[in-house]
Order: structure tokens, then sequence, then C-alpha cells
């Protein structure tokens, strides 16, 4: 088949949970399709200020065609229309001019689309909340196939998502959660699969070595990602401080850049950005994995740990993150700072349980995301649509 | 090795810290009513089921208030003017000039300002919650 993956921005240096989903789903359908990236020249996720060259270009087996953004995001108009929008006070038309102003606004994209939609078997686009999605995909509905990686968020409530959820001829979605929040909008008749996404086994025998020189002190628990409030790190922050303070001897370490302030504390071992190899290192000596996001359509870093037979804590009111780990089996969660406090207390204390939680949570991976499987699905669905 | 169930080890977990934090209201002068620990635990679940299970964007109360009033909190700085002719001049100061020497005040306020509409969306959901409980004893009281 000839396949067309549209993406608001793309690249093997980007790093967001939507674009990461696109590019390793892309790569595999590129093993036994002919796979074209729809994508915009933009890199920075605020801006969206023009980076890569426009045209064609190759990343492996994928042709990427990349059209400019004809306008940078203008913060304050984006800021003032998104109060609008999401406290319900705005009209359909001021509803649509929300997704102009989150762009990344790309005509040229959309004027492909219009032009040579027809010359792609099926077109998949990720993310319903871009331009990309809520105008491009009307433009080519019948070989089209939505991944709204949509988020329990006061976006997906907004009336003028009606139409656009009515004129996929797919779904694909990440979690039966997601499934729920967006199937019920969806055409009675479309086809649509809950795929999630594929993971290689994890390498045996991680070199934990790559952390001697990082002054990290066993035991500790681990959270990896973005370092933002949006992902409930401040709250995570507040309740571990907490928790040390009750004299628990136990470091907690964060990997990924921060857009907040990390307390200067001994307990606490920020590592910045770091490298795969120290990520798999980590996931690999680490007692628990934290994940306090609120907000998440598919938590990858949950099968991450999982892979390593690493045990989770999740915030019990993002119900994607509870929903994962009770499927699995593979680890707690909490809704306040009492329950994280007593949820940690019984993971570090109980050591076979631990264990026990881990193994469940990779024998779940093994069961639902490896990439045969998770394609699988994949495939079915495209000759189904 | 035996299965571990979340949902079950959870559920033992989730019982402890009731307990304990009933203890701990008890202890520091809370509500006698809490010396009933099935009393304790209806209220509990009340205010749980508001505070965990109601969409703070769709509640009622907020729909009533009369809509002439301005009473929602406007937690993002909107800056306009009303002059047609100077009027640009006067927004590039204001937000050029004016907004980052007082930025540090904006920010201040404006964390505190959302950390209030939160707490109002709570308020709002649990006299929801309660108003719904009630709406249900009536109607079981009439039959």
């Amino acid at each position: 088949m000839k396949l067309a993956c549209v993406i608001h921005r793309f690249g093997t240096d980007i790093a967001g949970g939507s674009e990461s989903h696109c590019r390793v789903v892309a790569e595999h359908l590129a093993e036994v399709h002919d796979v074209t990236i729809l994508t915009t020249c933009a890199k920075d996720h605020v801006t969206w200020k023009n980076h890569y060259p426009r045209g064609e270009s190759h990343v492996g087996r994928l042709r990427v065609l990349r059209f400019p953004v004809a306008r940078p995001r203008d913060l304050h108009r984006f800021m003032d229309i998104s109060d609008l929008v999401f406290a319900d006070r705005a009209t359909l038309a001021e509803q649509e001019q929300w997704f102009r102003e989150n762009g990344p606004d790309a005509p040229e994209l959309l004027d492909h689309l219009r032009q040579h939609g027809g010359s792609y078997d099926r077109l998949l686009f990720w993310s319903y909340r871009y331009y990309h999605s809520y105008f491009g995909l009307p433009l080519v509905a019948s070989r089209a196939v939505l991944v709204p990686t949509a988020e329990e968020d006061p976006l997906i409530r907004v009336d003028v998502l009606d139409r656009l959820f009515s004129l996929p001829a797919a779904y694909l979605y990440l979690t039966p959660e997601e499934a729920e929040l967006v199937g019920a909008r969806a055409p009675a008749r479309a086809p649509s699969a809950v795929i999630g996404c594929g993971l290689d086994p994890a390498k045996t025998g991680a070199a934990t070595s790559r952390l001697d020189d990082l002054d990290i002190e066993d035991p500790f628990v681990l959270y990896l990602g973005r370092i933002d409030p949006n992902k409930g790190c401040d709250t995570l922050l507040r309740n571990f401080l907490r928790y040390v303070a009750l004299g628990r001897r136990i470091q907690l370490v964060m990997a990924g850049p921060a857009s907040i302030e990390i307390p200067d504390h001994a307990s606490i071992r920020a590592l910045g950005f770091v490298e795969d190899s120290v990520r798999e290192a980590l996931l690999a000596r680490a007692r628990v994995l934290l994940m306090p996001s609120p907000f998440e359509s598919l938590s990858m870093v949950l099968l991450e740990a999982w892979n390593h037979g690493l045990p989770v804590l999740v915030n019990a009111r993002c119900r994607v993150t509870r929903g994962q780990t009770t499927r699995a089996d593979g680890g707690l969660y909490y809704r306040n700072a009492a329950e994280f406090e007593a949820a940690l207390d019984y993971l570090l204390t109980h050591e076979e349980t631990r264990t026990r939680l881990g193994a469940q949570g990779r024998a779940y991976v093994d069961r639902e995301y490896r990439w045969p499987t998770v394609m699988a699905k994949l495939e079915a669905l495209l000759r189904q649509c | 090795m035996t299965t571990v169930v979340t949902k079950a080890l959870m559920e033992e977990i989730e019982r402890d810290v009731r307990n304990r934090l009933r203890r701990h209201i008890i202890k520091r002068g809370g509500a006698p009513e809490y010396e009933d620990e099935a009393i304790f635990e209806r209220v509990r679940a009340s205010l749980g089921r508001a505070v965990d299970e109601r969409n703070p964007d769709a509640l009622l109360l907020p729909e009533l208030l009369d809509s002439d009033v301005e009473w929602e909190l406007q937690t993002h700085l909107r800056l306009s003017t009303h002059r047609p002719v100077v009027g640009r001049l006067i927004l590039f100061v204001k937000r050029r000039v004016l907004l980052p020497m007082t930025r540090w005040l904006f920010e201040y306020s404006q964390e505190n300002f959302r950390r209030q509409q939160r707490i109002n969306a709570v308020l709002f959901a649990c006299i929801e919650e309660l108003a719904i409980e009630n709406a249900r004893l009536r109607e079981r009281s009439d039959v």
C-alpha cells in the first residue's frame, strides 16, 4: 500500500510522545509499505519556527515531505483564545480559530493533501489537536485513519470536534480509555483498533556501571521524562520531600529536561537529559518508577519500566496510567500525599511483591506490546477500512 | 509464585490510609461523628467522589450563576486599549516595558489565582455531590 503519515513535526531528534509514536510506527510500516511522512519544517513545539529545510528528504526507508510554517505561533493570541475555549465560553467559530492559533499553520501541506491526497491508499493523521489534522483530515476523510492521541483535558470536550471525529474512515487508539473517550463521537461503522505501541525486549545486562559517575545512591526511585508542572512533577516533588521527611532513606533520580526549579536536596538527584544507555541502566537498577502525570494518552515510560521488570507507582487521577497499571497488575497508584507515602512504603518494604509486580508488568508487555502483535492489529485495520 | 492483583492490594493500602486519616482527625479534635467508622467512610466517599470523579468543566452551579456578573477568576492577563489611534503604541509599552518590569508580581498572583480557581471548582463539585445525594434521599422518602 502507498501510505502517508501526517504529523505536525517530525525528526529523529524530536522527543515528543505522538511524534515518537508516529516515527516508530512509520518505520515498521515501511518494512512492507511505501511510506511518506507529510509534515512541517517546525522543530520547536512552542513557536513552530521553521527549522528543517522544506521539500523532500529521506530518513531510513521513509520519504519525508516538509512544508513551511506560514506564521509562528502568537502566544498572546493563543492564550487569549485558549482561555475562552477551555472555559466553555467560545462560539464554534472561536473554537475553530483555536486550531488555527495552535498551529503549526502550514497551508502548503493542506494544498498537497488537496492535490495529491488521492494518490495515497491510506493517510494516517497523528494528534487531533493540531492544524494539520483539524484542517487536513476533512480533505481526505474517506482514506483517513485518525490516531487521536487524546487525553482527558478540556479540549476534548469542545463542540467543534463532533464534526472532525465523525469524518475518519478508521481510528487507531493507544489505550482502551482513549477509545472510550473518543469512540462515542466516532462514526458507528468506522473500524478501530487499540494498538498502543510496540517495544523490543529490553537488553539483558544493561551496563549499570554507566551510573557510577552520576552521584546516584542506592536504593533509588526513578522519574523519567520532561520535568514539568503539566506532568505532575511539582506535586511529585512535594510528595517525595514529605516522604523523606518521615525519615525514609531513599533517593529520587529525575532524568529529563526540567522546566521547573528542582529543590536542592540530598535525596533528589536531577540528571537532565540522559543518553539511551544511561536510561537503560537507570531502569535496570531503580526500585520503582514514579509516574505522576494527570494527563496521558499512553504512557510509554510505563511500558519501558515493565520491559525491565520494574514496578510503577502512578497518579490514580490519570485514568489511562491507572488503567494500564491495573491491566498489567504491574504496580500501585495514589490519589493524594498520604496514599503516595503508603504505596511507596509498601513497594520499598515488600521486596517479593515488588519483584512480582515488575515481572507481571513484563509479562503484560510480552502479551500486548511486542511489535509483531502491534503491527498485526494495525495491518488488519488498514485492510479493513 | 501467586499473582499479585493491583486492585486488591490497593484496597488494602487505601483502607489503612483511611483508618490512619480518621484517627488523625479525631486526635486533632475533628467531628465527633467520625468515631463511627461507617459515618466517616460515607463522608469521605461523598467528598472523594466530588474531588476525583466530577468533571470541573461540567458542573451545574456555575451554569446557574448570573452570566452578567463577572464571577469567574480571570487568570490570564488581557492587555487592551480603547484608544483607536495611539492604542497600538500604548499596548506596545504595556507589553514590552510595563509587563516585564512587573512580571514577578504578575506570576506570583497568577499562580495564587489558579489555586483559588481550583479550590472553587472543587467546592462547587462538593456542593453538587451533596445536592445529588439530597435529591436521591428526597426521592426515596417521597416513594
